[in-house]
């Protein structure tokens, strides 16, 4: 039993603690608060029996650990700082503006149907309306998000729309990004002219090595790493060469999806990114959601094997960046700005509550709004338990809609057990739809939860290295590059 | 197979009981005064999972119940902000 802090001891303020597989406990706080201390110093502060002098003590206090040294107005800034986006409304409004696609990947989560599906396409009207509605998000900056299935396959549609909503961001005074996920196989002159000349910032998929994106990214009509590389090449030429020009032209992004064929490429993937030129690399692991959840066997993996590949990799990137590539990891910076800086990352799968609705909204092509993306694929397999309403409604009608306001409870830490008490809970954040898909529940269940799996071991990997200076030294360079998704 | 098995009522609420079994499935009924009838191939063995999902509902009620002012606070602060209406939080970036 606790024995009562003495009148020169530390009495313990509300802490969260997780022992570290290298020795010593790891101790954080809802405030963003962290410290690193002994074993032997745990014992004493958790049965309030530290010193109040000393090493420990110092970094206990300096964190908000300590009950009679609790500087409420600034730990509720860094509280505040560390949740900021949450309070701001919807900023990203995701477009389907098509189901079809040319390519048949391994994973596929778009919920994709043929090259010459019918009634797959976003109609004028229904990307009108999506515009309209996307602008009555109170946030000031919003950003307009074009997807698929191949979004160039619906380009009469997305031309119009992109020419629609820059004159409404005219109109409303409110700041528009507009961007693109694609596979860019459908891309031309013309097209990537019309994209940069209005400012569309373009991402791709590059799954790695031309044998293994092939292998990932089926496509029937050609060689989809070649056609990658090329287009990211042009676009990156064009970044590079801006010069007097009445628009800006972003550096092209792009993402990778590890697969169960991934999984042994660690280093050839991360040589592929610094290869054509990216300075950042998405180590995103897949969701057993839609079509992946059906192919599971097949492509999924489990979080250790899939941890084995992001340790290997993520220590390859920072050799690469002690030898002077400039490449960066996004995961590990997206946790390491809410762990280093208490600041939102913007990474909205890693709020509480959860950024479904409130930060973000998927706009499907015929007309129905989901909660987020991962909701509308669990739409495209019959389940409308996340559909908030249609393009038709009111903003606020979709705000306070019962999906809405079901995920964003049902991503509340302070309610789910386990994760109240977890080290990691101030820089984490749940996913209902994954639970939902997973393990047949809003809430699901963290100790056998996969996604819980593979977030415990990355924090674990990254609080690791940020006792390593040389590593820490590289991650803390990533986090001042600061990119916002 | 179909087999019942007994809860104790003391430990586990009603609400918990009725959560487990729309997650279990079909499988599950929980009845009055803590019986739960079970319908599997292994009933023991659903009964344990259903006892596990059971125990994990009743602990966030619990939970719910215990930080319901921090939770709703946060999650009312949230949905009143995306509606763009003034809160004590301030917002409208």
């Amino acid at each position: 039993m606790a024995k009562k802090p003495g009148a020169n001891a530390a009495a313990p303020a509300a802490f969260q603690f997780r022992r570290l597989a290298a020795g010593g406990v790891l101790v954080t706080n809802d405030f963003g608060g962290r410290a690193f201390i002994s074993d032997r110093d745990f014992l004493m502060y958790s049965s309030g029996r530290l010193p109040a002098s000393g090493k420990a003590y110092d970094a206990l206090a300096a964190g908000g650990f300590v009950r009679d040294r609790l500087d409420f107005e600034t730990l509720a800034g860094k509280w505040r700082s560390r949740n900021d986006s949450v309070f701001y409304g919807t900023g990203l409004h995701i477009f389907v503006l098509t189901l079809r696609c040319n390519h048949k990947c391994a994973y596929c989560q778009s919920s994709v149907t043929g090259e010459r599906a019918a009634g797959a396409d976003m109609p004028l009207s229904v990307a009108r309306k999506s515009v309209d509605l996307a602008f009555q998000s109170p946030r000031k900056a919003i950003t307009i998000e074009f997807q698929g299935g191949e979004p160039l396959a619906n380009w009469d549609v997305l031309r119009e729309i992109v020419k629609y909503a820059r004159t409404k961001e005219k109109r409303t005074g409110k700041k528009l990004t507009l961007a693109m996920v694609s596979n860019f196989s459908l891309m031309d002159e013309a097209k990537a002219a019309f994209l940069l000349e209005n400012e569309v910032s373009l991402c791709t998929s590059l799954d790695g090595p031309e044998s293994l994106h092939n292998k990932n990214r089926t496509w029937s009509g050609g060689n989809s790493h070649r056609e990658t590389a090329r287009w990211l090449k042009y676009f990156n030429s064009r970044h590079d060469s801006q010069h007097d020009l009445k628009y800006r032209v972003f550096r092209p992004g792009a993402l990778l999806t590890v697969s169960r064929l991934t999984l042994g490429h660690a280093r050839e993937v991360v040589d592929e990114y610094a290869a054509r030129g990216l300075e950042e690399i998405f180590l995103r692991p897949l969701a057993p959601i839609g079509y992946a959840k059906k192919r599971w066997q097949e492509i999924g993996y489990s979080p250790e094997e899939f941890l084995e590949f992001y340790e290997k990799a993520l220590r390859y990137i920072l050799l690469k960046n002690r030898r002077g590539v400039k490449i960066r990891e996004k995961f590990a910076q997206m946790l390491l700005t809410k762990i280093l800086k208490s600041e939102d990352s913007g990474y909205l799968d890693m709020r509480c509550p959860c950024g479904a609705a409130i930060g973000q909204l998927a706009y499907n092509y015929n007309g129905d709004v989901y909660t987020c993306d991962e909701a509308r694929m669990v739409g495209w397999s019959g389940d409308d338990i996340f559909k908030a309403g249609t393009v038709g409604d009111k903003y606020e009608d979709i705000i306070a809609a019962a999906a809405t306001k079901t995920v964003c409870a049902a991503s509340s830490l302070e309610s789910q057990p386990f994760c109240h008490r977890c080290a990691y809970k101030p820089y984490c954040g749940v996913c209902p739809v994954v639970n939902y898909e997973a393990q047949n529940s809003l809430w699901g269940q963290m100790p056998s939860n996969h996604r819980c799996g593979t977030l415990k071991g990355l924090f674990d990997l990254l609080f690791g290295l940020l006792r390593d200076g040389d590593s820490r030294a590289v991650l803390e360079t990533w986090v001042n590059a600061g990119a916002k998704r | 197979m179909k087999k019942e098995f007994r809860v104790d009522t003391a430990l586990y609420s009603e609400e918990a009981l009725g959560l487990a079994a729309n997650v279990a499935g079909a499988g599950a009924a929980p009845g009055k005064r803590g019986k739960v009838s079970i319908e599997a191939e292994d009933p023991e063995a659903a009964f344990r999972e259903f006892m596990n999902e059971a125990l994990s509902q009743q602990c966030r009620i619990d939970l719910v119940k215990r930080n319901f002012k921090a939770s709703q606070l946060i999650l009312t602060n949230a949905l009143v902000s995306a509606l763009g209406r003034k809160n004590d939080a301030g917002g409208g970036k």
